[in-house]
């Protein structure tokens, strides 16, 4: 059985690596043309492939996965389309140092089942811009629809010129098959959209690996803010695709003295607070019980479908549902990341007790990934920021809709949130094309005149220490 | 500076601790720990409360001296609060925020 998989393994990467021969020799301008092909091609097929994602997972809300579309396609398209990723990059006058731009090779792309035919076109836009040759893995939940994207994507890569199998989609098989891919000499990078235990594979693998970690977001409602603003744009973001980003808020924190203006404002906008009992339901069918992980039964379902899985009876239009356990960590299953509509909720004695819920929250498994406060006290915004281990800390935005970058700020557009060593990730940056590239640096001579004018042989007289010869080698003749 | 005080109805001993921790700082207290009667001949059924809110600087041989007592009080005895969060990320950075229950 390996050695057959080994086989099929071998024949997907030999023709990648033909692909990235020939995609090599391609300069900017027939680059662009296909990478404009291509996202042309995706954004006119943004709601067909919504409502086949939609059907084929049965998760999240079919008109927010073709918003998940546009922003992979129009809006990545945007961030990428004058960037120069072909032969030289940069020059700088003042060093000397010239930037060329090298494509890595065959890169394999893992897909989530949460953003599945959006993170295809995103990574396949990110990887033709910068002339790598890409293979799709998608998860197996969403393999119909990922299969949809990449033909889309392959047929306008190929009328644009593309090299044949620039695109290529390996069908979502064995856990032992992803591995042999993910380890195989040929593959210069894997891009890693998933859960831990994937993320933790790729880095295992032995190849280099941009992966994600997972998210706990924090969200800080500070005295400040403007509640019902705060409140809308929480509820927009939690309910957006039905809370499935894994930038979503998971916890509300505030003082306990704005505690009752943000409560009524949460249930004046139709949230529904549970009651303990309540919550111990919830709590049974969002969390497996002996990994203290969300169940995959409740991610990206509407609060609806959550309240009839957990015998509930909650107000027809809830939108969320809040729950307000005791306190943060493994005893408390609904503190942690849950893909849904469902939050936690803190009100803390005073200031400092509030932002160290947050900090807590942000330790228990999200460290790395993105935070958020409500507020319009500067001090505090950055106060907040100095003491969260995240990527990326949101001020007064939704969380889902502001990481992913290019909607509610200025960040790249990116279905793969880097979280940095926290998260087990290289960066925290939002990935994009010219995380895809290998950067030569062309060094000119340019003689460092300290250097060559300070004698050198002071360095081996073992009675002059730094001063004495910082002293002389900055010395101004 | 260090205040001690014991709450006999809760049988805890709790070390109130003031300023900035360094290194010297550390040391210094960590003396005046040991040699504190309360410490010395407590009771092994006492808890031992660490109240650090005035505290604004920590250093890692003050985490060092937290984690002596934590082992020395014995499981669930031993706990650090009212930490500012400044101090908190730095419990949390060190990895030993569980074994001290802080609060």
């Amino acid at each position: 059985m390996s050695e057959n998989l080994l086989e099929i393994a071998d024949g997907i990467l030999e023709k990648a690596q033909l692909a990235a021969a020939e995609f090599h020799q391609f300069n900017q301008e027939q680059t662009d043309k296909i990478v404009e092909s291509v996202f042309k091609a995706g954004f006119n097929c943004r709601v067909n492939l919504a409502k086949m994602a939609h059907e084929e997972t049965g998760m999240g809300v079919w008109e927010h996965k073709v918003i998940k579309n546009v922003l992979a396609t129009q809006l990545v398209y945007e961030s990428i389309k004058d960037e120069k990723t072909v032969g030289v990059i940069a020059y700088n006058t003042h060093t000397g140092i010239a930037e060329i731009a090298q494509p890595l090779g065959p890169i394999l792309a893992v897909i989530p089942v949460t953003n599945p035919t959006s993170t295809v076109m995103f990574k396949i836009l990110i990887c033709l811009k910068s002339r790598n040759p890409i293979i799709i893995s998608s998860h197996r939940g969403a393999s119909k629809s990922c299969a949809e994207a990449v033909r889309i994507c392959y047929e306008a890569a190929l009328s644009a010129g593309a090299p044949e199998d620039c695109i290529q989609m390996i069908s979502s098989g064995s856990r032992e098959f992803t591995q042999i891919m993910m380890a195989h000499s040929k593959i210069a990078l894997i891009l890693a959209t998933g859960g831990t235990g994937l993320v933790k594979a790729a880095y295992s693998s032995g190849n280099p690996a941009i992966g994600v970690g997972p998210g706990n977001v924090p969200v800080f409602i500070d005295e400040s803010a403007d509640i019902p603003f705060a409140v809308t744009n929480i509820i927009s973001s939690k309910t957006f695709d039905n809370g499935t980003i894994c930038a979503s808020e998971q916890a509300i924190v505030m003082v306990k003295s704005i505690e009752e203006e943000v409560i009524a404002e949460f249930r004046r906008q139709s949230c529904y607070f549970l009651t303990s009992e309540e919550m111990n339901k919830v709590e049974k069918i969002a969390i497996v019980s002996e990994t203290g992980s969300m169940s995959p039964q409740v991610v990206g379902q509407s609060v609806q479908t959550i309240a009839k899985l957990a015998d509930l009876q909650v107000p027809e239009g809830t939108k969320i549902l809040i729950a307000r356990p005791e306190g943060i960590g493994k005893d408390y299953p609904l503190s942690g990341e849950i893909l849904a509509p469902i939050l936690a909720f803190y009100s803390a004695k005073d200031y400092g007790s509030a932002i160290n819920y947050c900090i807590d929250l942000n330790y228990l498994g999200g460290i790395g990934h993105s935070a958020c406060i409500y507020s319009n006290n500067e001090k505090r915004i950055m106060d907040y920021a100095e003491l969260l281990n995240a990527g990326r800390i949101l001020v007064n935005t939704p969380t889902s809709q502001g990481a992913v970058g290019m909607l509610f700020n200025q960040l790249p557009p990116s279905l793969t949130l880097g979280c940095g060593t926290g998260g087990k990730n290289i960066t925290t940056e939002n990935i994009t094309a010219k995380n895809l590239l290998n950067i030569q640096r062309v060094c000119r001579r340019k003689p460092n005149d300290l250097w060559f004018s300070f004698d050198q042989s002071k360095y081996f007289d073992e009675s002059l220490v730094a001063d004495d010869i910082i002293t002389d080698y900055y010395k101004n003749h | 500076m260090v205040i001690f005080e014991y709450n006999s109805t809760e049988k805890a001993i709790t070390v109130i601790f003031k300023g900035r921790i360094d290194y010297i700082a550390a040391g210094e207290l960590n003396e005046i720990i040991q040699t504190e009667p309360l410490i010395k001949n407590r009771n092994p059924e006492d808890k031992i409360i660490f109240d650090i809110g005035e505290v604004e600087y920590i250093a890692s041989s003050f985490i060092r001296i937290c984690v002596i007592h934590a082992k020395q009080a014995g499981s669930g005895k031993f706990s650090i609060i009212n930490c500012q969060p400044f101090v908190k990320k730095t419990f949390k950075i060190s990895g030993l925020d569980e074994m001290l229950n802080i609060s």
